[in-house]
């Protein structure tokens, strides 16, 4: 219910830093997903944002409100644990009435939230019960539980089902973006998954060792990332690298590698011309951008031989030998092949991506 | 899991083991229940009861032990002719106020030593138990002088301070692990629901609950027990009941009947404690908290 802006915050733990000049901003009411790798400095910016450690530089707002020396209390935030931090010797009730009992909410409308919260989360005949009974899942939805039953400004999610089975967390991927839309209020999330964040945000910042990479909705960061790096870390199976060169042919620009060629069309070479292009770059292709057939000669244009094939039931991962690279293709499944056997496989030019090799940044 | 279950399988060791164990089980809870039935039921007796003695492999001569005429008057003349009653409330007073201001003053420095970090901790922390590793004698004799310098001496605060100098280094060592145990998170989760750091540190309480009960008994017993500092420091106007037990020994008459009784006043309130504390010593109650 407010909007959070972070202003060129730093986090130093000693003399390392593990946030650097973060600045990002979080619209009323939407969904802001912080991704990257373990240790990327994504943890600490919620920490800070919920006040359980210091800013060392830079400054946070809740609307107008600069909350640097406010303590958690003062916040007005409700913040979701990856370990869920329960009170081990309450029972689901108690923890979800215990932020309604420190404001000295009247007893009638404590049982009264607590009961909505809990019909919503499915876990109202579960009240009774101490953590120690409860499974992951229920656990996981009673912490949200005690987040929801009071209306915070701002909801603070730290990996809150990353300790779910697959099947549940797909689950409650849906359910929690579900409750976020109801409940209109501004969410930050913090995630190591990108198949959450991308399913799940509004707007999506992506942090690379305490440096924010990118910021915007998840189809910006699918489609136009902002580096090698962040073009890596986001899409499963990730997106291929190889070493390329530019060359200007008669024919127009093109990305030259040792087994293939690539004409940019107009957009692309402008691209590459208003940022001024190296002649050394690394070519990215989705896996599901690449065409691949079997067989010797199968009409598409770059011949390569099979390394393994992964059947998934409808679709097949397969990875394929290409002089000294190896590529991830995705493609509708197939016949199975054999090691070294011969296919073809095409890049669609219009959908590949350029980075500069010195230092990842993208051209397109 | 405290719960799996560990297979066994029966051996021929494991069987010779089993019966061991039950033999050596039985021989130890004689040998330490024997003397404590003898001394109840000896504070009871006449003189001469207490010792009918039968003859040596003489087994069916243990019936003599509980054959006498029941008597209060070793208890009537430890509590109206010997002033026992003070002794045992200065006891109480003593071991109770000592334990007390370990267990505030301790779990005050181990929370902090387990929560905070900062420069020396270690060593700090090291000190701390390096403390107790003088013997008591040792440090007798310097603490008499500053207690007599300041007219601590034969007081009952006197006491209290002497037993929560060797009460508080083993109250913060015991119990920073206990909050070591209990996860930060669990704060810091009530700090997002609204506590101040204080109201979050009583949240947690309960969860220590068991450590400081623990502990409890332990410095209650190291009060309750202790006959030197008792008889040096308390001597005059605090004197506890071990020390009036060992006044019991005169040079011409032992008295047996009220050193009995005296043991008997001395055993059955921490037998009591025992009982009654035994409910937070039940472990295990952090389990399912928060993921490990």
């Amino acid at each position: 219910m407010v909007e959070v802006n972070i202003q060129s915050v730093w986090k130093y733990y000693g003399k390392t830093a593990a946030v650097k000049d973060l600045n990002l901003k979080c619209p009323e009411n939407s969904f802001l997903a912080i991704l990257g790798p373990s240790g990327c400095g994504k943890s600490s910016t919620l920490r800070m944002l919920a006040g359980l450690e210091h800013i060392s530089a830079g400054e946070i707002f809740f609307g107008a409100v600069r909350v640097n020396q406010l303590p958690p209390k003062e916040r007005d935030i409700a913040m979701v644990f990856e370990n869920y931090a329960l009170y081990p010797h309450k029972t689901v009730f108690e923890n979800m009435a215990n932020p309604l009992r420190l404001r000295n909410v009247n007893r009638e409308e404590i049982d009264k939230r607590v009961r909505r919260a809990a019909e919503l989360l499915q876990i109202d005949m579960l009240l009774d019960r101490k953590p120690m009974q409860l499974s992951g899942g229920q656990k996981q939805r009673t912490a949200i539980g005690r987040a929801i039953v009071r209306e915070p400004k701002v909801f603070l999610f730290d990996e809150p089902i990353a300790h779910l089975d697959a099947k549940l967390r797909a689950h409650m991927r849906g359910e929690l973006k579900h409750l976020q839309r109801r409940l209109e209020t501004t969410t930050i999330y913090v995630t190591h998954d990108q198949l959450e964040a991308m399913s799940m945000a509004d707007s999506i910042a992506v942090m690379h060792e305490g440096v924010l990479q990118q910021f915007g909705t998840p189809s910006d960061i699918y489609n136009h990332p902002a580096n090698e790096w962040v073009a890596g870390f986001v899409g499963e199976p990730p997106m291929n690298f190889l070493n390329c060169r530019i060359e200007q042919g008669t024919s127009g620009v093109a990305v030259v590698h040792p087994s293939f060629r690539l004409i940019l069309n107009d957009v692309q070479r402008r691209l590459l011309e208003e940022k001024g292009a190296e002649v050394e770059v690394r070519l990215g292709a989705r896996p599901d951008t690449i065409a691949y057939r079997p067989g010797a000669n199968s009409g598409l244009d770059v011949p390569a031989k099979v390394y393994v094939t992964e059947p998934l039931g409808g679709d097949m991962i397969v990875e394929v030998q290409l002089g000294a690279d190896r590529l991830t293709v995705k493609t509708k499944i197939g016949p199975s092949a054999n090691l070294d056997d011969p296919c073809t496989i095409g890049f669609d030019a219009s959908r590949v991506h350029l980075f500069a090799a010195s230092n990842g940044i993208a051209y397109f | 899991m405290a719960s799996r279950e560990i297979a066994q399988y029966p051996t021929a060791t494991r069987r010779v083991l089993g019966v061991a164990t039950i033999l050596f089980v039985a021989f130890y809870l004689i040998w330490t229940l024997l003397p404590l039935l003898i001394m109840f039921l000896s504070s009871f007796k006449d003189l001469l009861d207490a010792f009918q003695l039968p003859a040596t492999g003489d087994w069916g001569g243990a019936a003599l032990l509980f054959t006498f005429e029941p008597t209060t008057k070793h208890y009537q003349n430890l509590f109206l002719d010997l002033n026992f009653g003070t002794y045992l409330g200065n006891s109480l007073i003593a071991s109770l106020g000592s334990a007390l201001v370990s267990v505030v003053l301790g779990s005050t420095a181990a929370y902090a030593l387990s929560r905070l970090d900062f420069r020396g901790k270690n060593d700090l922390f090291f000190w701390i138990i390096s403390t107790r590793m003088a013997p008591v004698v040792a440090v007798l004799v310097p603490l008499y002088a500053i207690f007599r310098s300041l007219d601590l001496i034969g007081t009952l605060p006197g006491l209290i301070l002497a037993y929560t100098t060797f009460n508080l280094p083993f109250a913060i060592w015991i119990l920073k692990g206990f909050f070591d145990n209990v996860p930060y998170a669990i704060e810091e989760a009530a700090m997002c629901d609204g506590s101040t750091r204080l109201q979050a540190l009583r949240m947690i309480m309960p969860l220590v609950a068991p450590g400081i009960g623990a502990f409890i008994v332990l410095c209650v017993l190291f009060g309750w027990n202790d006959y030197l500092f008792s008889s040096i420091i308390g001597s005059g106007g605090a004197k506890t009941l071990p020390a009036a037990t060992i006044a019991l020994v005169q040079p011409q008459n032992i008295q047996w009947g009220s050193i009995m009784a005296a043991g008997a006043v001395t055993t059955v309130p921490m037998l009591f404690l025992g009982v009654l504390i035994r409910r937070y010593l039940v472990a295990g109650l952090t389990m399912g908290a928060v993921r490990e």
